[in-house]
């Protein structure tokens, strides 16, 4: 059934609308992904103080100005789990299916689920962003530099937020989204989102340098520490622009097999 | 039916699982490794700031996974706990003539054997790893050691908030207050590192104590902490302190169970 565009505007504008709403409305789930990062980076504070005069580490006021941008990573990256846990849930508890049964556009139902995990995700680089700057973590970039990190917390959102729907759409159980959590917590600590990679070795190194995360980490990074240039915005934006892509044709994908299955 | 008998069956029913539910045992594995090659790979450069008694990653990081997972491992039993209770298992348990003592004793001693096959796992990795004892079997007794105590203080906790909360509300605090008090300690690096508030409150944390055993036969025989009483009674006593509350806290919450 072919729809006109301004009907499947209204479709996914009313169910991110509800998406969001919900993430909001539940302070239990959303509030770990927004305290922990911050205990994590007040615990490095204070831990790896003497770390920022090791060589590889780059020039830092403090470990809290250095780990800015893997803060917003790691809570960003928690925090996407709970859109595509939230579509599991309606796949489980039958709302998916009275969605379908209505002539709902089927994609706005993903795309409704992933623009609440999205503004959220955006939501909380913000926070990280305003909560550390009374400790003297500011941006040298600038305003370009704080809107891009805000931006690039959106799209990281969308792009897991993507692939844990894939999960969602193909087991439509919350326990098994929830279960791929360590999945991102290995992928976090492969990178040099804690420490910088030039103070790796080995195997590890050669994983972190693998890794699309520490990339966007130091695009981040280098917009906080180093100030506005034009490489560290394309790793801050392009890359998880370019995992969105991915990761959304794959949830797509998806869809399409679990509407198939019918 | 006699005290030892029940906890010689309840140990048997908590060894058995391992092999009915691989599902809750392997994450248990899992963990402390997982952290023991995180760690030692992402905070590789820490051990050259001046001060670190080690000069091997591994070495600091080891018995860190080593704790972690015997720490969960013993709130774990918590857990275990809980569904008991919410299956109605305890209820049956609690209707035989066995003293309340061994509902703690036997699930308790079954886990200890869980920590010891667990601990060895991660020693193995970790030497394969590049992980070297320089106290020898004395700082390999004291590893066990404890990961053995901080099971067990875990273990008590876990099970009193089980008998207390009756459903998983008292799995989230278990969780949540294991983490706090192994993250505010030395897990990440030693006191004389550190700097702030950090240092204050790992300081006054038994688990610095515990930490500090557990590395005794791991840091540079230069080290002051290389196989010192210092280091070692310190973390003997918090075990048996923190062991003779929490089990208390156990067995009291135990008996209000019914309540």
């Amino acid at each position: 059934m072919r729809r006109k565009p301004a009907e499947t505007a209204r479709h996914l504008v009313a169910l991110s609308r509800r998406s969001t709403l919900a993430i909001f409305r539940q302070p239990a789930l959303v509030g770990p992904s927004l305290i922990f990062p911050l205990f994590f980076a007040a615990l490095g504070s204070s831990a790896f103080s003497r770390a920022i005069s090791l060589p590889g580490f780059p020039a830092v006021d403090s470990y809290l100005q250095f780990t800015l941008a893997g803060t917003v990573t790691q809570g960003v990256l928690f925090g996407s789990v709970t859109g595509a846990a939230a579509l599991a849930t309606d796949i489980q508890d039958g709302f998916f299916d009275r969605l379908l049964a209505a002539p709902t556009s089927r994609t706005s139902i993903l795309f409704g689920r992933l623009a609440g995990s999205s503004l959220f995700g955006a939501m909380q680089a913000l926070v990280f962003l305003l909560v550390l700057w009374p400790f003297g973590v500011t941006v040298q970039a600038g305003i370009l530099g704080y809107v891009s990190i805000v931006v690039g917390g959106f799209l990281t959102a969308f792009a897991v937020g993507a692939l844990m729907s894939v999960v969602a759409l193909k087991t439509g159980s919350a326990e098994a989204v929830q279960g791929t959590f360590p999945v991102l917590f290995i992928l976090l600590f492969l990178s040099s989102a804690f420490f910088p990679r030039e103070t790796m070795s080995g195997a590890y190194r050669r994983i972190a340098d693998l890794n699309p995360i520490s990339y966007m980490v130091e695009g981040q990074r280098s917009l906080s520490i180093d100030g506005l240039s034009l490489t560290a915005m394309a790793q801050t934006l392009a890359i998880p622009t370019g995992i969105a892509i991915l990761t959304t044709l794959l949830a797509l994908r998806q869809l399409q097999a679990r509407l198939a299955n019918r | 039916m006699s005290t030892q008998r029940t906890v010689g069956i309840l140990t048997k029913r908590s060894i058995r699982n391992i092999r009915r539910l691989p599902s809750a045992f392997f994450p248990a594995l899992a963990m402390p490794i997982f952290n023991m090659i995180v760690f030692a790979g992402t905070f590789f450069a820490v051990t050259k700031i001046p001060g670190f008694p080690t000069d091997r990653s591994i070495n600091w990081y080891m018995p860190l996974g080593i704790m972690m997972g015997a720490a969960f491992g013993g709130v774990g039993l918590g857990f275990t706990a809980i569904r008991d209770i919410e299956t109605g298992f305890y209820d049956r348990l609690r209707m035989t003539p066995t003293s309340r003592m061994s509902l703690v004793v036997g699930p308790l001693v079954g886990m200890l054997v869980r920590i010891v096959m667990t601990t060895t796992i991660v020693i193995v990795l970790g030497i394969a790893l590049g992980a070297r004892f320089t106290g020898g079997v004395l700082g390999v007794l004291c590893l066990y050691a404890a990961a053995l105590g901080l099971s067990t203080i875990g273990a008590g906790w876990g099970l009193g908030l089980a008998f207390r909360f009756k459903d998983m509300r008292g799995a989230a605090i278990m969780q949540l207050s294991i983490f706090l008090v192994m993250f505010l300690s030395s897990a990440q690096v030693p006191l004389n590192v550190m700097s702030g508030w950090l240092h204050t409150v790992a300081r006054f944390n038994p688990a610095t104590n515990i930490l500090r055993l557990a590395r005794v036969g791991l840091v540079n025989e230069s080290s002051p902490d290389h196989l010192a009483w210092n280091s070692v009674w310190g973390g003997l006593l918090a075990i048996a302190l923190m062991s003779a509350l929490t089990l208390g806290f156990a067995v009291r919450s135990l008996q209000k169970l019914g309540d």
